[in-house]
């Protein structure tokens, strides 16, 4: 992967540090989502196509949820003891249980179809942009999907602009996608941080509906699907293979609480990263200059892949942190300097 | 480098450009003017390898209304009248095509040969380039390019610069704050109590003291930096207060009935 920083410093991230059998992974959505699908229905798992209308919670311990939905046009209603909502961002079963509201940012993509020779370019390459003009607190991207890229930005506190930063992006990579044709356009809200309440009764809300984004990278395919099975897995534990009813202490015990003591710190951490190097450009010029270091790449790759804050060398650790101040402070500097020339 | 620092200072660069005594430049320099409005860049490789390139970019940042302006100034000027009028349509439609170009800028770095001053680098002089670089594209992005990439990276220019130039002031400017408030408080506490200077450092309160003095001259600078300081304050918290809230309303929810 390339990560460019606002004055253009490109610095290549994973090409010597990636082992051989690590990658950072692409996906297309529709794929994964069908295949996912799949799986379950393949392991046992009983698909209804319908929409989901609405949930009806009952007043008692004992009677069941209703799910009211719509398949074929007709409408119908399901009773069941637990429901693990998984409706992502715009979650219908969050908003039934009164779960609570969380702050989204908006992740703006265009899949654009290049020529030959341009795609050869993203073939195993992704890039990731950042600066003041494709996104003011988050990054912008080349994604390659098979055979076109998807070009994108995001952001949490300029959302009307999404489009000005859009076309940023489109500006910064104008030499290699010119010639493309955008095939699609898609946007999305992705949570920033867990709702308020993730568990009420008996429901449970897993992945983008719980709110499980990291910052910082805003990486929630791989916790969706963690959450989920880690829900699934509590729910069959609590409930002894479905002999017994589940209650809310026994969501909150096997599912919650694991799932906080297992990566409320990775979520902090990379919180911290956001908050360190998001801010301001002299900040991602700091971040894209340390990136360039073998250690960083090493440690990044390894929380990354194995979704586990790394161990590293202290004393490694220590020349890392010095070295992250110090570009802190030269940028900072840089940046002041920048100022001091406008005034 | 002089020159370009001259076109800082003045808040008028246009009464510059004209009173600029080689007259030969001033028709390269509208030309360049032009180029970012047009996206044919014809005389473009040509222009940055001349003298008045350097000068140029670091005037092309501030004013868009003097593109308006060049055109009529050119157009007279024999080859590059197509530019003329090409600039003025180029002028409507917005596509910025614009690169950074200095005559010590190759390659994606700062040729730092071309820095020398009494046969070493002048690194206050690299620092000022790097920093109208920068200030430069934030108000023209440029495109990333596969064949000319940016190796430039602010830890080239070694440590000492850095701390020679910025540092050293400021470490003066506290220091001699901190060194008025120890002398003053010591004489206070000394005429108030009677203790010493060396007995006041042996006692515990003193020693507090001391600590909050020097802590308080080097996080408070500024009057801002208190509101900065409490914001940091909330802004760390604020993240696990968001996780922590599905843990706050424990009792009250499983009180109520499901």
């Amino acid at each position: 992967m390339k990560i460019i920083s606002p004055s253009n410093l490109t610095v290549d991230f994973g090409s010597k540090t990636l082992k051989p059998h690590e990658s950072i992974p692409m996906l297309r959505r529709e794929v994964l989502d069908s295949f996912l699908r799949f799986r379950a229905q393949s392991s046992g798992a009983h698909l209804i196509p319908a929409l989901v209308t609405h949930l009806e919670v009952p007043s008692s311990s004992t009677e069941p949820y209703i799910i009211h939905h719509t398949s074929n046009n007709t409408k119908r209603t399901l009773a069941v003891d637990v429901i693990i909502g998984a409706d992502g961002a715009n979650s219908r079963v969050a908003k039934s249980i009164k779960a609570g509201n969380y702050t989204c940012a908006i992740a703006f993509q265009e899949r654009i179809r290049l020529p030959e020779e341009k795609m050869e370019y993203y073939q195993n390459l992704a890039e990731m942009y950042v600066g003041n003009d494709v996104s003011p607190d988050f990054y912008a991207w080349v994604f390659p999907k098979c055979d076109h890229v998807a070009v994108g930005t995001g952001t949490v506190c300029a959302k009307p602009d999404i489009k000005a930063y859009q076309r940023g992006i489109r500006e910064r990579v104008s030499h290699k996608i010119n010639g493309g044709k955008v095939i699609k356009v898609e946007a999305h809200p992705i949570p920033e941080h867990p709702r308020p309440t993730r568990v009420r009764g008996r429901v449970a809300l897993v992945g983008d509906a719980a709110g499980y984004v990291t910052k910082c990278s805003g990486e929630g395919i791989y916790f969706a699907a963690k959450s989920g099975r880690m829900c699934g897995e509590a729910i069959v534990k609590a409930s002894e293979g479905g002999e017994k009813m589940v209650s809310e202490e026994d969501l909150k015990r096997e599912y919650l609480r694991e799932w906080d003591s297992k990566f409320m710190k990775t979520f902090r951490f990379l919180d911290l990263l956001q908050r360190v190097f998001y801010g301001s450009n002299a900040a991602r010029e700091a971040l894209v200059e340390l990136c360039g270091d073998e250690y960083v790449q090493r440690m990044t790759f390894d929380s990354y892949l194995y979704k586990k804050l790394a161990n590293g060398d202290r004393w490694e650790d220590v020349k890392m942190v010095l070295n992250t101040i110090g570009s802190l402070v030269r940028c900072k500097i840089v940046e002041r300097e920048m100022e001091a020339l406008k005034v | 480098m002089s020159i370009s620092m001259s076109f800082f200072s003045p808040p008028t660069p246009t009464h510059l450009l004209i009173s600029f005594s080689s007259k030969p430049h001033f028709t390269d320099k509208t030309i360049f003017f032009l180029r970012p409005a047009n996206p044919l860049l014809l005389s473009a490789p040509k222009v940055s390898t001349d003298n008045g390139a350097g000068i140029s970019a670091a005037i092309e940042e501030p004013k868009a209304e003097q593109k308006v302006a060049e055109p009529a100034g050119s157009a007279p000027e024999g080859e590059k009248s197509s530019l003329g009028s090409n600039g003025a349509v180029a002028d409507a439609g917005v596509k910025l095509e614009s690169k950074f170009v200095d005559p010590r800028w190759i390659g994606g770095t700062w040729d730092l040969t071309q820095f020398q001053k009494d046969g070493s680098t002048d690194w206050d002089a690299v620092i000022d380039a790097e920093v109208r670089r920068r200030k430069w594209l934030e108000g023209n992005p440029e495109s990333s390019s596969n064949d000319d990439p940016v190796v430039f990276d602010t830890s080239i220019i070694p440590w000492w610069a850095w701390i020679k130039r910025f540092h050293l002031p400021e470490a003066e400017r506290l220091n001699g704050r901190a060194a008025m408030i120890g002398f003053f408080m010591a004489y206070v506490v000394d005429s108030l109590t009677g203790v010493g200077l060396v007995d006041q450092m042996n006692n515990f309160f003193c020693k507090t003291l001391l600590f909050i003095a020097v802590a308080g001259v080097l996080l408070i600078r500024k009057n801002e930096d208190i509101e900065t300081l409490k914001k940091l304050l909330d802004e760390t918290t604020f993240y696990d207060k968001q996780w922590q809230a599905t843990w706050q309303d424990e009792t009250p929810s499983s009180s109520t009935a499901e």
